[in-house]
């Protein structure tokens, strides 16, 4: 265990997940099945299948309220196989923390027998990116305790019908950034930087990583690495919706890898402080691949149908300065060149 | 004692929210100009609509406010006397929630009450997935591709206008054509929709449909258990885990069936459903693992089966599948029953094979939302000829209003 | 003669060890002797000095638990109830606005069965900032099926804990509870407290059981699958069933105490404090008992025949029982610790309650509310003086306001 304090940090052993070897191996057994209120081509359902399938029958679940809450567990009824509670908007990260120190002191003091029991906590990006960050950051620098948090992220608050959140892209329609006839772009914020920011200010953290569906084998393993390392980890998953994107829920999977194409949505994981690149992420970096414009991706959301070629651009821009200008493209904002306005290093 | 007047929109939720907005908004607008009180309102209890589930909205008019009373501080009506289907599809019956059950289409509708479908089927067909009622009722058609568009772009085909224009002949009492066409001029502003909805007046007519007519089987149901009854601390058992297949040919087991919310099928949610050719199938896993439903069953010799009481029919898995016409999804209007294909398949090749071929050149056009930008223009002159299909009336006037 | 304080001996002297200790550690000292699991803290004054102490015994191996500093009060209840939903056994706290920001954690406790023991530091609510004593905090989740129990020393706050888990923990209830500590006048003042045996506590407390309703993988549950209005109202009258039977569980919970442990309270829900010949009494709870008492016996001496009602448990309400001992009276003042602006003739909380509950009785007495000590300001023997005058007046048929704010610089 790589932990710089072993003595002082007891951990519980998590358990043993190697990676899927492909798709033809991955198991048959669903931990998340159908029957779930979800809209046609909803990506942040295929993340709960892949999540559970992912971590196995031993696992526990707690999930704040979302769509992930109200339209998995509708109306007293569930989709589940796996034991699951819900906890509130804000509270992923203390509910994961709560539930793996239960489990860790009933253990130790042998009230219950000893077994690596999984942990994971997701939330929304609103739960998570805005009402809930301070819970999560909490438990990500609690060395002692093995639990996931998982933030599904559909950019917005979906589950209330289609607000925006922090974690909203630029410019998106949403029930309160409509495009008017006096503001035309209600919703000018960029797009927190989640996962580069708890990776960044949670040195003990040790592990962090993006992931997108339509890469399922590979996300599937990122959660089996996060739930083998040891102690407190974060995923993120950029997960396309048909209702609040506004798009013919076919195009769900083939939406993911265009985010991923055009660099908006970077695939990358930090385990131990060492960032690795991957899949089409990678390939941009190295240089095999272009990025696809992002109007390509963009046009084919009617949350964006209002965007003029100005928009477009700005949005390009950002893009671009993410992946030109930035220190670690995708994860670290800093500029590799100084303002002349900026102090010295 | 005055007259309540009561009409559920039942529709594809999300896909057509604004449209049943607009209908409740404008049958109470339309009937305010003749002096009657009403209100409109979606089925509360429907929030937060989700893509294709089905979802009702309503519009509730009377003669006076006291009567109107007897419409308000009520989740839905005790019954209605017109039932709009804006899907066709969703003539075989609705599920809205767990627990709800199958609720037939025309279960509120009135003796007597007409049920207002847009459709390219014949009645017939449409007559076939409904329910038997034990009363009487009419059907009218408003020939339409079911419209549908998403939550933020509007597709303006005039189908709200034309369904207006249809309840204004059935039900005359509730508001005249005259009075429609004044709040669509004032409402769109556009003399193109108050055509369309003349046009549709004068054209639509009513079946009906004997209690001997429609689909016999009985919707299941479920009863509610009492307090004493439901376990402590908000609880309910998990659904169990799934279990391997049995292959009645062989009497082996192998593959997956998941075990499945036995409370919400959700089949009624799709309006078109995948049909899958197996023998062009190679096994690469994508429309199973891609499954946002978990709706597909591992067969024993490794095939991937649509288990067709769980699936929602949003497309995802034609559009993952590599290989050209292995899974096409085809309108649900073709099919009466939630039959296993693969079932189907093993018992006849040959037979399966013709199936197959039928439903995928048949395959009327569904529409099922925003793929680009642009794409509800191009559609909507062409949905506006399928509506002049069988007019007298000449076709100079119906440019559509530009965006 | 006057009584002693809160308990009488038995025939069997207990052989226990005995501290010199705060209100806040008797209650760190219970936790050690029901063998917590799980504990979070966050500090906002007068209740955090519990932490402290339990910081203290974790470090030095007196207390095995999970000791979490959360990062704030939401988190930390938070914590906590997914912990008791494994089955760890689990103590939280707080005081005033903390309270208050944990408020959403708090309103879902009850309703999962979650059997949390919380001590609340009663303190007054921001804004402004003010750290003494008022109860609103504790109060504020009454409708929510939280037990609630008000001690007024740092003896009975420490077997009041032990109590609190023996009810809460009971599977007939599942309920958390709220154990009120005033703010200085009981977390940051010491006194003498008998420490009992683990042996004896063994024997009271049974380890805490979630039965079926535990979350584990052995036991594959949803626990609160979202629901709308045909569901929600059974859910909410198994609450309300719960409720109902707690008090015959801390009926028995108090009547084993007193077999194990040696020290009897009496009637679990109220303290009656020299009513047996009284005309009229005070009725309050906490630590205002201390100079009720002390005036009260001034007042006798002077051949005033008062007495006091001590409310214990505020969550159930002894509604029925505390309106026939009430009835025997010509006039009774509530002393409310609390407001509730707008209320029924703007009495405080414990007044509108102490009226609702005699409203259906056969003999009601005529009653004055009063609010004072708010803030943590002294309710002094002469303030008691004040209020026991104006109810005698109210017994003999002379019209009060029916609300009086006492100890006001008006």
């Amino acid at each position: 265990m790589a932990t710089p304090q072993n003595e002082l940090v007891s951990l519980n052993a998590p358990q043993k997940l190697d990676p899927f070897r492909g798709v033809k191996k991955l198991p048959l057994e669903e931990y998340f099945t159908s029957g779930h209120r979800t809209c046609q081509g909803c990506e942040s359902a295929l993340v709960m299948k892949m999540m559970v399938k992912a971590a196995g029958p031993r696992t526990i679940v707690l999930g704040s309220t979302g769509c992930m809450y109200v339209a998995n567990t509708t109306y007293y009824s569930t989709s589940w196989v796996v034991p699951w509670m819900h906890t509130q908007l804000g509270s992923s990260g203390s509910a994961g923390l709560g539930a793996a120190a239960g489990l860790k002191a009933l253990m130790r003091k042998g009230k219950i027998k000893q077994e690596p029991i999984n942990v994971i906590a997701f939330c929304g990006d609103g739960g998570g990116a805005d009402m809930g960050l301070s819970a999560i950051s909490a438990t990500l620098t609690h060395p002692d305790y093995n639990v996931l948090i998982l933030m599904y992220d559909n950019e917005s608050y979906a589950n209330t019908d289609i607000q925006l959140s922090g974690s909203t892209p630029y410019g998106a329609h949403t029930t309160f950034s409509p495009p008017g006839k006096v503001r035309r772009i209600m919703h000018h914020r960029w797009k927190k930087n989640m996962a580069g920011m708890l990776a960044a200010g949670h040195p003990t953290c040790r592990y962090v990583a993006t992931v997108c569906m339509s890469y399922s084998v590979s996300a599937m393993n990122c959660v089996r690495k996060a739930l083998s390392i040891g102690g407190p980890t974060f995923i993120h998953s950029l997960d396309p919706c048909p209702k609040g994107w506004d798009y013919d829920p076919f195009q769900s999977h083939e939406l993911g890898e265009l985010a991923v194409a055009t660099g908006i949505w970077p695939l990358y994981e930090v385990e131990d402080g060492v960032l690795k690149l991957m899949g089409k992420t990678k390939d941009i970096a190295q240089g095999r691949a272009k990025r696809r414009p992002v109007r390509d991706y963009l046009l084919r959301q009617g949350r964006f149908a209002h965007f003029t070629d100005e928009d477009l651009a700005y949005f390009q821009s950002k893009v671009d300065e993410m992946w030109e200008r930035w220190l670690v493209p995708g994860v670290i904002p800093f500029k590799k060149q100084l303002d002349e306005s900026q102090p010295p290093a | 004692m005055g007259r309540l007047y009561a009409v559920e929109i039942v529709y594809r939720g999300i896909f057509q929210k604004t449209l049943a907005k607009n209908l409740s908004r404008a049958i109470v607008l339309a009937a305010h100009k003749e002096g009657k009180p009403g209100i409109s309102f979606g089925r509360y209890g429907d929030s937060p609509e989700r893509n294709g589930i089905p979802a009702k909205s309503f519009a509730i008019v009377a003669t006076d406010d006291v009567t109107l009373e007897e419409g308000m501080a009520k989740y839905e009506p005790k019954e209605v006397d017109i039932t709009i289907a804006v899907d066709d599809t969703l003539c075989k019956g609705v599920e809205s929630w767990a627990w709800y059950g199958l609720q037939p289409i025309n279960r509120l509708l009135k003796p007597g009450g007409t049920i207002i479908v847009t459709s390219r089927e014949e009645p017939a067909a449409l007559i076939e997935m409904m329910h038997r009622k034990e009363h009487p009722y009419r059907l009218a058609i408003v020939k339409a591709i079911p419209s549908f568009s998403g939550l933020w772009v509007y597709k303006d085909d005039h189908t709200d206008v034309r369904i207006l224009g249809a309840i204004a002949k059935v039900l005359p009492e509730l508001f005249s054509i005259t009075s429609l066409q004044e709040v669509i001029a004032a409402e769109w502003k556009d003399p193109v929709k108050a055509t369309s909805a003349l046009r549709a007046y004068e054209r639509t007519e009513t079946v009906t449909v004997e209690p001997s007519q429609g689909n016999p089987e009985k919707p299941y149901e479920f009863e509610f258990p009492r307090w004493q009854e439901m376990r402590e601390g908000v609880t309910i058992p998990a659904i169990p885990m799934g279990r391997a297949v049995l292959d009645a040919d062989t009497g082996k087991t192998g593959g997956y069936r998941p075990a499945r919310n036995p409370t919400f099928k959700k089949y009624t949610t799709r309006s078109m459903r995948p049909v899958v050719d197996f023998e062009k199938c190679i096994k690469c896993t994508l429309c199973w693992l891609q499954c946002p439903d978990s709706c597909f069953d591992v067969m024993p010799d490794g095939m991937y089966d649509a288990n067709m009481e769980a699936c929602c029919g949003c497309g995802v898995c034609e559009a993952v599948c590599p290989e050209a016409n292995c899974i096409t999804m085809v309108s649900e209007t073709q099919f009466r029953d939630n039959a296993s294909q693969w079932d189907m398949w093993k018992k006849d090749k040959d037979g399966y094979a013709r199936w197959v071929k039928e439903h995928i050149e048949l395959h009327p056009e569904r529409s099922h939302g925003f793929r680009y930008r642009g794409q509800y223009e191009a559609q909507v002159p062409e949905m506006l000829s399928i509506a002049r299909e069988g007019s007298d009336a000449p076709a100079a006037s119906d440019a559509p209003a530009q965006p | 003669m006057a009584q002693t304080v809160a308990s009488v001996e038995t025939q069997h002297p207990p052989r226990e060890e005995t501290a010199l200790i705060t209100g806040s550690e008797a209650i760190a000292v219970a936790c050690k002797l029901a063998d917590v699991d799980v504990i979070t803290a966050y500090p906002i004054r007068p209740y955090d000095t519990v932490m402290q102490y339990v910081a203290k015994l974790v470090a030095n191996g007196e207390l095995d638990c999970e000791y979490i500093v959360a990062e704030s009060e939401h988190s930390q209840f938070e914590i906590v109830k997914h912990a008791s939903a494994v089955g760890a056994r689990v103590f939280c706290g707080s005081s005033g606005v903390g309270w208050m920001y944990a408020f959403e954690a708090l309103t879902v406790t009850p309703g999962l069965r979650i059997p949390m023991v919380a001590m609340v530091g009663n303190r007054a609510l921001d804004d402004p900032g003010a750290f003494g004593v008022e109860h609103n905090d504790a109060l504020a989740v009454r409708d929510l099926g939280w037990q609630l129990v008000w001690v007024d020393s740092a003896q009975e706050a420490l077997d009041t804990a032990l109590i609190a888990y023996r009810v809460a923990e009971d599977r007939r209830i599942f309920l958390p509870c709220a154990i009120s500590c005033d703010g200085a006048f009981l977390t940051h003042s010491q006194a003498i407290v008998k420490i009992p045996s683990a042996e004896k506590v063994k024997a009271f407390l049974p380890p805490y059981n979630r039965g079926d309703l535990l979350l584990h993988p052995d036991n594959p549950i949803t626990v609160a699958p979202q629901v709308n209005e045909d569901w929600l109202m059974e859910i909410r009258r198994q609450t309300s069933s719960a409720m109902e039977r707690s008090p015959g569980v801390i009926r028995e919970a108090y009547a084993d105490f007193e077999r194990i442990f040696g020290r009897r309270y009496g009637n679990p829900f109220f303290e009656e404090y020299e009513t047996d010949d009284a005309d009229v009494v005070l009725v309050g709870m906490g630590t205002l008992s201390n100079p009720v008492r002390v005036a009260i016996r001034e007042l006798r001496k002077e051949g005033k025949k008062v007495g006091f009602v001590r409310i214990r448990w505020f969550r159930p309400f002894a509604a029925e029982e505390l309106a026939r001992s009430l009835g025997r009276f010509a006039a009774v003042g509530v002393i409310d610790r609390d407001f509730s602006f707008g209320s029924p003739y703007m009495s405080g909380v414990l007044a509108t309650e102490v009226r609702t509950a005699l409203y259906p009785a056969p003999k009601r007495p005529a009653l004055v509310a009063f609010i004072a000590g708010l803030g943590g300001r002294e309710i002094t023997v002469p303030d008691v003086r004040t209020m026991t005058e104006k109810v005698y007046q109210a017994a003999e048929g002379k019209p009060q306001p029916a609300t009086q704010w006492i100890g006001l610089r008006e």
